[in-house]
């Protein structure tokens, strides 16, 4: 848009000389000729102020170009700096909480008086050391993501959703939960992406292990997948009590945790951890949630569908 | 009475040698501890250990580096390399560089001992093992580890980069039950908890490159409960 305004600004000039020319050729009869006489010193002279003043356009051009640039740069680091100072204050927190649980349970051992009090003790620094075990690993998988080659196969996504529905809904804590999981088969079966379909899988995975987390037993957890044409649509949609409106757009930053989140196991990654994959297989994610009206959430996956 | 296997921890680590090495104590071991390269590469050498338990990252002892030397200097000391990081590269590497087994940190000390165990059962002393072995034979099924090329019965089978690397890891671990944790850990470098799922999913592709009938498998056998395991006779090409 800026550059054609300045095309435009540029070729303007051009259009009032050849407009006027015309205009002059058309009414002012008999057109008058203009005769000059110069000497050839101040032509040369001429010649020299144009030049000067057709670089000194181009250099201001090309200093104003840059200093916006720099300007951009700097907002951009501005922002970085400020997600990186984010994260590092919550790595801060989610360490110390396990680290405090962990040093209290090693006190207690110490001093426990009984057999069963140091069993206790044992077992809660074990539950503190698995916390930070699974965050160590959630923060592993996104940093392996950067470098990682993804394997670029057809992957068959309502297999997978079936298969991710299983293993998340057999977990003991969500007690072998009801998911619907619809995929539409007519007027054809689903076609392919092109991807990795263990990442896939742990992008599913974590959103409909989400949806059961957020959730109660009396609320209803669907899958859905459907194409049109372009891309895969999977859908994974709760009745649960919905993502207050201020924080839907923060809950794929790493190691977010909404009002909701607090007190709810997790490692606080696995949201940031499907964003990463589902933009790794050229797709986006996206989410819409309510609180009023019985609340309800939905999460929209699309990836590109294999080329034929 | 047995005398005690000597096993050789090369950490810089105090905060992991002071706590693993009594553990091994305990299990029945003579535990030596090396900090660095210097100190690792000698007491490999004079003391011969029966194994040498090494980590790959660390400032001062590149374990890879160490790990080279000794087999270079035809030293083939079973070894279990520990990795800091779980990239998928540096799995593959330590595989080339002869190590025995790996295990990702942070781990649970029993599974080290397992790990031990395992690969003090299966190493012939002073001989290299399968995990050195460019090219891996095991009746008809040729696995060529550089060109990572699978061939059954002279015709290439057609597998995905992870069904290769999990029918590597089980080659190279004949006849011992291989959990789908394991696996997972070997393999993918990442532990989920669908994952068990894909390794199962994994193996069903192999099966069928392998044209192996589960109920009377030739390669692989299912562990009820328990893992995999693979029972054809593996012997290095």
């Amino acid at each position: 848009m800026k550059t054609l305004r300045s095309l435009a600004l540029i070729l303007l000039p051009l259009l009032l000389g050849a407009l006027s020319s015309y205009l002059a050729q058309v009414f002012w009869k008999p057109i008058p000729v203009l005769v000059f006489k110069v000497d050839a010193a101040m032509t040369i002279f001429v010649v020299g102020v144009f030049v000067t003043l057709l670089l000194a356009a181009v250099t201001v051009g090309d200093w104003r170009k840059r200093k916006e640039t720099s300007r951009e740069i700097d907002k951009v680091k501005k922002v970085e700096d400020e997600s990186r100072r984010r994260f590092i204050h919550r790595l801060d927190h989610e360490i110390k909480n396990p680290l405090t649980g962990l040093q209290a349970a090693l006190v207690n051992l110490q001093e426990a008086p009984g057999p069963e009090e140091r069993r206790q003790a044992g077992l809660n620094a074990h539950r503190a050391v698995e916390r930070l075990r699974r965050l160590l690993a959630d923060l592993r998988k996104l940093s392996d993501l950067e470098e990682r080659q993804l394997e670029c196969l057809p992957v068959d996504i309502p297999g997978l959703l079936d298969e991710m529905v299983e293993a998340a809904r057999s977990l003991p804590e969500h007690g072998n939960r009801q998911i619907n999981l619809m995929v539409s088969r007519v007027p054809w079966p689903l076609p392919t992406v092109t991807g990795d379909r263990d990442l896939l899988g742990l992008a599913f995975y974590n959103l409909v292990d989400n949806a059961l987390k957020f959730t109660s037993g009396k609320d209803t957890v669907e899958v859905r997948a459907r194409e049109d044409g372009k891309v895969i649509i999977i859908e994974v949609a709760d009745s649960g009590p919905g993502i207050p409106a201020d924080e839907s757009a923060r809950i794929f930053e790493e190691l977010y945790r909404g009002a909701n989140a607090r007190g709810v196991e997790g490692s606080g990654l696995g949201l940031a951890l499907v964003r990463r994959i589902v933009g790794l297989h050229g797709g986006e994610i996206q989410v819409r949630s309510k609180q009023a009206g019985g609340g309800g959430t939905v999460f929209t996956v699309r990836i590109p569908m294999t080329k034929q | 009475m047995t005398t005690r296997q000597t096993l050789l921890l090369a950490d810089d680590d105090p905060a992991v040698t002071d706590s693993l090495a009594p553990f091994l104590e305990r299990a029945g071991f003579h535990v030596l501890v090396a900090i660095d390269r210097k100190n690792a590469l000698e007491k490999a050498q004079s003391h011969k250990p029966d194994m040498i338990i090494l980590d790959v990252l660390m400032p001062r002892l590149d374990g890879r580096e160490v790990l080279r030397r000794l087999r270079h200097a035809n030293l083939w000391t079973p070894t279990i390399l520990l990795t800091q990081v779980g990239e998928a590269a540096e799995r593959a590497l330590a595989l080339e560089e002869g190590a025995d087994d790996y295990l990702n940190k942070p781990f649970d000390p029993h599974e080290l001992l397992a790990r031990i165990r395992a690969v003090l059962r299966r190493v012939k002393p002073g001989q290299p093992s399968l995990s050195s072995s460019w090219l891996l034979i095991a009746d008809g099924l040729t696995l060529d580890r550089r060109a990572r090329r699978a061939e059954l019965n002279e015709v290439i089978l057609d597998l995905t980069p992870k069904a290769f690397a999990v029918l590597e890891y089980l080659m190279v671990h004949p006849d011992e039950c291989i959990n789908r944790e394991r696996l997972l850990e070997a393999v993918w470098g990442w532990e989920y908890p669908a994952g068990t799922r894909t390794v199962d999913t994994r193996m069903a592709e192999l099966r069928r490159a392998l044209n192996d009938d589960p109920e009377q498998p030739r390669f692989i056998e299912t562990v009820p409960s328990e893992g995999y395991r693979f029972i054809a006779e593996v012997r290095s090409g």
